[in-house]
């Protein structure tokens, strides 16, 4: 973030070019937050901040500005706030803008968002009045001029903004180009879509660092076979290569006792991991990770040591 | 251009004539627009006058209208018809929404409190391949991007209507609206730019749309 102004621990740590370990919570269908908040607990010793979700793939859950303020509240993680433009106009996402910082948020991922279609609430209206570029120069607006549409605000909001890329795109270019967009908007950081594929992920990062924009691998150490089958058939743009899928299955089925399955399930992340995060940090592509190990906490004690952060 | 109406079901229609208590009818039915989508014409008028006969209504008047969206053709056609209209407690409207709203608002003045029903539902002002084969591609936004977008229309082709996609829902080219049978539109928005060699274009970020002028009623009024 260069001589910027520094709002946020992540945005101190990436200044400071440390490398980057973020977490994600996914907050569901409830108005309960003690796993999450749990789970935020467990994951706070080893991570800068943890990006909470916006009603991924569409389907309803609490709001991510009410829970990041109450888990920023009650652990002191530092969150990095999901928004997306899929749900609320411009001027509703301006107020929630300043909204969220007056509630102590100090960092938004600007993102598109599934479409209502996707979800449970098909019905619903599709608004996307900005889009994940413009929400960005919005956030810049307000944070580095203190104006929206060019009229001031009394007291402005501090926060950093920063994107999402998807390195598994096709066709690449149009994704590159578009991260080109991004930056112009103002990201100050990217977090990227879970990857599998080192030669696709080297090209796209390649690719992207004219633009100069720290980025943040998105990785996702899978807990089990199911999980990483949920995954695979599931999440937009992602495939779990079947060479993966194979080695956790037989996990699933040559192993019975529970406990050795999850010993050996982390142990096949660090050992994929490792030489992956190793690589792509020797090339200098990257600022960070951004581990989105949702409900597999115990990943992260051994994974810090694994990728150096 | 063709506005595209679909069939609305027969008896979501024939249950608001029974709760507006109509007896006597008068069919107008569009020989443009909803005559190709099979909607209206001269088949239209026919179906529907035998579906209503046997339901008991009484058709006092049938008519296949071309432009029923001209308040000028309307007003020519209730002129001529004003004797059947005296006896009718409705029209009852083969064509789109805007066929509709002529007749209400050519017909208001003289009788306030003539109901006026329809048949359809207007789905898009559409692009025709072939009969039966019509695609939104225009949505009269009132500022055209096209000259920008290589002539393909981000607002129509993207599902999100966005200024700068491709998003993070586009799977090898398609749009996870529609389990990805469908293109996604700003990748065929990006192969146009890459053919017509300006990619330039493409990465131009672009700012929201401005919403100002179209939010709202519009209208063209020039003399």
């Amino acid at each position: 973030m260069g001589e910027k102004k520094i709002y946020s621990k992540l945005g101190e740590v990436i200044a400071k070019g440390d490398f980057v370990l973020t977490g994600e919570l996914e907050p569901e269908k409830t108005c309960d937050l003690s796993h999450t908040i749990q789970e935020a607990k467990e994951m706070a010793p080893y991570v800068v901040a943890a990006n909470v979700t916006d009603s991924p793939l569409g389907i309803v859950t609490i709001n991510s500005m009410a829970v990041s303020h109450i888990i920023q509240k009650e652990t002191g993680l530092e969150c990095v706030w999901q928004l997306t433009v899929r749900d609320v106009n411009k001027l509703g996402i301006a107020g929630m803008i300043m909204g969220g910082h007056a509630l102590g948020l100090r960092n938004i991922l600007s993102l598109t968002g599934d479409h209502p279609n996707m979800g449970d609430m098909p019905e619903s209206k599709p608004v996307f009045d900005l889009d994940s570029a413009t929400l960005i120069k919005l956030v810049r607006e307000m944070v580095d001029k203190g104006s929206i549409n060019g009229h001031e605000i009394e007291h402005p909001p501090t926060l950093h903004v920063g994107g999402a890329a998807n390195p598994n795109a096709d066709p690449m270019e149009a994704e590159i180009l578009k991260i080109g967009r991004k930056a112009e908007a103002g990201a100050e950081f990217i977090q990227t879509q879970v990857v599998y594929d080192i030669d696709r992920t080297i090209e796209f990062l390649k690719g992207i660092q004219k633009y100069k924009v720290p980025v943040m691998l998105g990785i996702f150490p899978m807990k089990s076979y199911g999980m990483a089958k949920g995954f695979d058939m599931f999440v937009p743009g992602v495939d779990v290569p079947k060479d993966i899928l194979a080695k956790w299955k037989s996990v699933k089925t040559d192993i019975t006792d529970k406990k050795e399955q999850k010993n050996v399930y982390d142990q096949l992340n660090y050992e994929f991991f490792k030489p992956f995060i190793s690589e792509l940090k020797s090339k200098n592509l990257l600022a960070g990770v951004h581990c989105m190990a949702v409900h597999y906490t115990r990943i992260f004690p051994k994974l810090v040591e694994v990728i150096g952060a | 251009m063709v506005v595209i109406t679909t069939k609305k079901p027969v008896d979501e229609v024939l249950n608001v004539l029974k709760e507006n208590n109509v007896k006597k009818i008068f069919i107008v039915s569009c020989g443009v627009c909803a005559a190709l989508c099979q909607t209206g014409g001269e088949d239209g008028l026919n179906e529907w006058k035998e579906i209503l006969e046997k339901e008991g209504f009484e058709i006092v008047n049938g008519l296949v209208v071309d432009d029923v969206c001209d308040n000028r053709e309307m007003a020519k056609v209730l002129r001529k018809n004003s004797e059947d209209i005296e006896k009718i407690d409705a029209f009852v409207t083969l064509s789109c929404g805007l066929g509709v709203q002529s007749i209400v608002e050519t017909t208001s003045k003289k009788y306030p409190s003539m109901k006026v029903f329809v048949t359809n539902n207007t789905e898009f002002m559409g692009m025709t391949e072939r009969i039966g084969r019509f695609y939104m591609r225009c949505l009269g936004c009132g500022d055209c991007l096209l000259n920008e977008t290589g002539g393909i229309c981000p607002i129509t082709t993207c599902a999100k209507a966005l200024m700068n996609g491709p998003c993070g829902g586009m799977v090898d080219g398609k749009c996870e609206v529609g389990n990805y049978e469908r293109d996604c539109g700003w990748v065929l928005i990006y192969n146009r730019l890459k053919a017509i060699d300006r990619l330039d274009l493409f990465s131009k970020l672009r700012d929201a749309r401005d919403w100002s002028e179209s939010g709202h009623q519009r209208e063209v009024v020039f003399r």
